[in-house]
């Protein structure tokens, strides 16, 4: 017996003694001039980097760091800019009908290893975008573009499905990368490429060094490239380092583990200014692109019907009974307390929106505002709408009490209070909501089955934004079962100002912008979502980083300028 | 003793089987999917939806999804261009040919993530194993020797304590205590913030020190309470009473004697030790940014990714079934009453 609990106990002393060996101890880079950017980054972190397979936040975060995209944006403006650094379109032109984009490619980007960049990596992540058997994550890219031609190596053509202003979100193709280290690998086996944890060949601020899965991804200032706006990239290196529980990933921050963040939780936000108001830290607040809102089922909740036949004519949906009448909804709007919401939702950071279109847009219209909290006015339109206050306090018509469910998913502390504080507000002008706090996917699998009341829910815009609404109001996407119209919103004068802005033939902008803007005031009037708030954002940077100066969902535009100094 | 493994081994085909079933159902049943995050996007179509479904085989029944994962399409001919013929052969060989396919969100094969992660939770699963043998081992003896004594009493107290704080509040005080508040060890990590390279574990015990307290401190309270009634008991027999009336030393008595042989069933716990630690794992690798296989598994219940799961599921029960039937067969070999049969 001595001998075996002797042996199990040598035994296990080797392995630890053998791990503690493992590791091979590669030398440690030092610090140089520029220094090294440390972001933590909350949650799983990446796991893999080749941009034809990437489509997550964590390896977006490296991707776009060693990549190229086909079209750039400008921070300034947060719309596609022509010719903007890292990216290789330097113009592009687009048909009448708005359905073939021509780029124009430069002819001096090279990759890493000095093979140029050209139509030929476009083209093969086109390629690997239709296969299924890549594993593409860009797999709705196949419906928005009809086909990719490549007459030379700096001229592409992408011929979209549709024509529309929005062509250049849609004729994006993403996942551009090296293509001559792929000459050799079937589709069906790039997802156990190396190149995926060794992205060694790159077109970017920065190249790859290391990969540490679960733990660490680090880059070092990239000397070959071309673009830095000072002539090479400052920074000599930037790890991204992942901190899954998010308290632990602030507390690292403020304590300098860490130099850069990038949105941390709204109830911590607070602590970050304290320690931007201390000088410790630099702080960049803005309007996020997450929002919530509430939905309205407008139609009958126990006939679900499609928006539209087949052949494109309007299917009577039945009304809701209560919500089928504007100016209940209006009510409601003028019922809730918008603002005590963000307080206690988001510990005040959010920022309130007037309409379907997030703050931060260029669409946005800025002389329409929320809707205030009015309890004395919402009482009054139902009075006069004929919603009377019964004996229990909850008012009535024509035998239909005013009182409906209010879904959300439960385990969302943010949406949970939402809720609460609806059901408290609208109880004082006579309104009874019964919270139903339901798993996520239960919540949508009741919001595409359209047999809900209402819910409160949340969509998160895309950079740059697309403020089009169809998928999200149009009759054409009111589709029982799959459809994001779920609350079967049918408004002739919104889908006819909302089309206009998406075909405008020259696609002005300005003159897109006022289309989108009558747009918002048509939904304001006719309130088929009451829009809540978008949850600010916030990045934040040690003193001793200089460059930082993000715009709004643009950190590191200018990452290539940033140094971090050795002393705070 | 070589059957009786045998046939320990054969019985163990059935438990894994089921195992993967049920887990395959959980997985399966709960609505959403690996494609749920598609949700949140307003640009996005019910048909580009659709596609992505399509393109990982989600819209297959799920017999059939779960005979893909089991034994692979590499037998079977798909028509691709409808003409209703089979015209390519599929890809897959399944988890009986040891292939656990890819996962879904982060599309690398299974195994690869897998490998990536092993070494981590094995040198935090060893160190916390021993941390609570070397701890509770010697705690339950002298708590033993000095029965009732105040010693006694705060271990017994301690280890009630100890078993039922929750781990990732014990991690997250622990942190914040001596990482953020004092400043003596790290907020987590495996290795020390550096562009390239990790050092071997003796140059960063720091790192590990707080996520073995954490993980070992249940092994440290039920070793020492389990170890001290096991020498309470022993301290009770015949052979004990003989050795103090032949006149040794009361050390003697106490380690040689008594402490041997109150050391055997302890032999029992080594599987429940394997399981306990790789359960703990979960919470304590996610806390302390240990990146392990429960770190890795954590994440994927969260994106729902049905291929990760499933491997963890069958590496875990393979692992379960090992450790109890190591834990058997060393039980029969330290002590003699007991025999295969």
């Amino acid at each position: 017996m001595k001998n075996v609990i002797k042996l199990g106990f040598l035994g296990m002393a080797l392995a630890l003694a053998a791990a503690a060996l493992l590791p091979a101890a590669t030398p440690i880079v030092a610090q140089e001039d520029g220094g090294i950017i440390i972001e933590g980054t909350f949650g799983a972190g990446p796991n893999q980097f080749n941009p034809l397979l990437c489509n997550d936040t964590a390896c977006n975060r490296i991707v776009g760091l060693l990549f190229p995209g086909l079209t750039g944006t400008d921070p300034a403006t947060a719309t596609f800019k022509a010719g903007a650094p890292g990216s290789l379109a330097k113009e592009w032109s687009v048909s009448e009908d708005l359905k073939v984009v021509t780029y124009k490619l430069r002819d001096d980007a090279k990759w890493s290893d000095g093979t140029p960049i050209t139509t030929k990596d476009i083209m093969y992540a086109w390629e690997m975008i239709q296969n299924d058997e890549s594993g593409s994550p860009f797999t709705f890219v196949r419906g928005r573009v009809a086909s990719v031609e490549a007459p030379d190596d700096y001229t592409l053509v992408v011929t979209l499905n549709e024509g529309s202003c929005d062509y250049l979100w849609d004729a994006s193709i993403p996942g551009i990368s090296p293509s001559h280290l792929f000459a050799d690998v079937k589709p069906a086996e790039l997802k156990d490429n190396a190149f995926s944890t060794t992205p060694s060949v790159g077109f970017g601020p920065f190249k790859f060094v290391e990969f540490r899965a679960g733990e660490q991804t680090s880059l070092a200032g990239n000397e070959l490239y071309t673009d830095a706006a000072e002539g090479k990239v400052k920074p000599a290196g930037f790890i991204y380092k992942v901190v899954p529980d998010q308290t632990v990933m602030i507390e690292q921050f403020l304590a300098g583990e860490t130099n850069l963040l990038d949105s941390p939780a709204v109830n911590r936000m607070a602590d970050i200014k304290a320690a931007g108001d201390a000088g410790d830290v630099q702080v960049f607040s803005f309007p996020g692109v997450s929002w919530d809102y509430i939905g309205l089922n407008l139609a009958d909740p126990t006939n679900p019907q499609n928006g539209v036949d087949e052949n494109g004519n309007p299917i009577d949906q039945g009304k809701h009974p209560i919500f089928g009448d504007v100016q209940v909804r209006k009510a409601l709007a003028l019922g809730l307390d918008v603002d005590a919401m963000i307080k206690t939702a988001v510990f005040g950071e959010g920022t309130r929106m007037a309409s379907n279109i997030i703050p931060t847009s260029w669409a946005v219209n800025p002389d329409l505002k929320p809707i205030p909290y009015n309890a004395e006015e919402a009482a009054k339109i139902l009075d006069e709408a004929g919603w009377k206050v019964g004996a229990d306090g909850i008012r009535e018509k024509d035998g239909v009490r005013l009182s409906f469910n209010l879904m959300t998913n439960a385990g969302n502390t943010r949406r949970e209070a939402i809720v609460t504080l609806a059901k408290d507000q609208l109880a004082q002008i006579g309104v009874e909501v019964n919270v139903e706090l339901l798993d996520f996917n239960l919540v949508i699998e009741r919001f595409y089955s359209q047999t809900y009341d209402a819910f409160v829910l949340g969509w998160r815009s895309g950079y740059p934004n697309r403020p089009d609404g169809t998928q999200l109001f149009d009759s054409s996407s009111d589709i029982v079962g799959s459809g994001s119209n779920m609350v079967s919103w049918y408004n002739e004068e919104w889908e006819k100002l909302n089309s206009d802005a998406l075909t405008l033939a020259g696609c002005d902008m300005d003159a897109r912008i006022k289309l989108y803007q009558k747009a918002q005031e048509v939904f304001q009037a006719d309130l088929p979502y009451i829009p809540l708030f978008v949850i600010n954002g916030m990045y934040a940077a040690r003193s001793n980083v200089k460059g930082f100066s993000p715009y709004q969902a643009q950190l590191l535009w200018n990452v290539d300028t940033w140094e971090v100094l050795s002393v705070e | 003793m070589i059957k009786y493994i045998a046939r320990r081994l054969v019985q163990a085909i059935p438990t894994v089987f089921g195992v993967t079933i049920f887990t395959f159902l959980i997985i399966s049943l709960a609505p959403g999917g690996p494609t749920a995050a598609l949700l949140l996007d307003p640009n996005l179509s019910s048909r580009d939806r659709e596609n992505a479904r399509r393109a990982l085989g989600l819209d297959d029944p799920l017999p059939v999804q779960y005979l893909r994962w089991l034994i692979g399409d590499f037998w079977w001919q798909y028509d691709t261009d409808g003409d209703g013929t089979g015209d390519k052969w599929g890809e897959r060989k399944g988890v009986l040919l040891g292939e656990f396919g890819y996962s879904i969100p982060n599309r690398r094969p299974v195994l690869q993530l897998f490998g990536e992660r092993l070494g981590a939770t094995l040198e935090l699963g060893v160190a916390s194993l021993l941390f609570g043998l070397l701890l509770g081992v010697p705690i339950g003896i002298i708590a033993a020797t000095a029965r009732g004594s105040l010693f006694d009493n705060i271990t017994r107290i301690l280890a009630v304590v100890v078993n039922s704080v929750p781990i990732f509040w014990l991690g997250l005080i622990l942190i914040l205590i001596f990482g953020s508040r004092l400043g003596v060890l790290p907020m987590g990590s495996r290795c020390p913030t550096a562009l390239q390279g990790c050092p071997p574990l003796f140059q960063r015990l720091e790192y590990i020190l707080l996520p073995m307290i954490v993980l070992g401190a249940g092994g440290v309270a039920g070793y020492s309470r389990y170890l001290r009634a096991s020498m309470l008991d022993v301290i009770g027999q015949d052979y004990i009473r003989t050795a103090k009336s032949k006149g040794l030393r009361q050390r003697r008595v106490w380690f040689t004697h008594g402490a041997r042989n109150a050391l055997i069933p302890l032999a029992t716990f080594l599987g429940p030790a394997i399981t306990n630690i790789w359960a703990g794992a979960f919470i304590t690798e996610q806390i302390f940014s240990w990146p392990g296989i429960g770190f890795l598994t954590f994440q994927s219940i969260n994106a729902q990714d049905f291929a990760m799961l499933m491997a963890v599921s069958v590496f875990s029960a393979i692992a379960t079934i090992f450790g109890f039937l190591l834990s058997d067969i060393l039980y029969a070999l330290i002590d003699p009453r007991i025999r295969f049969s």
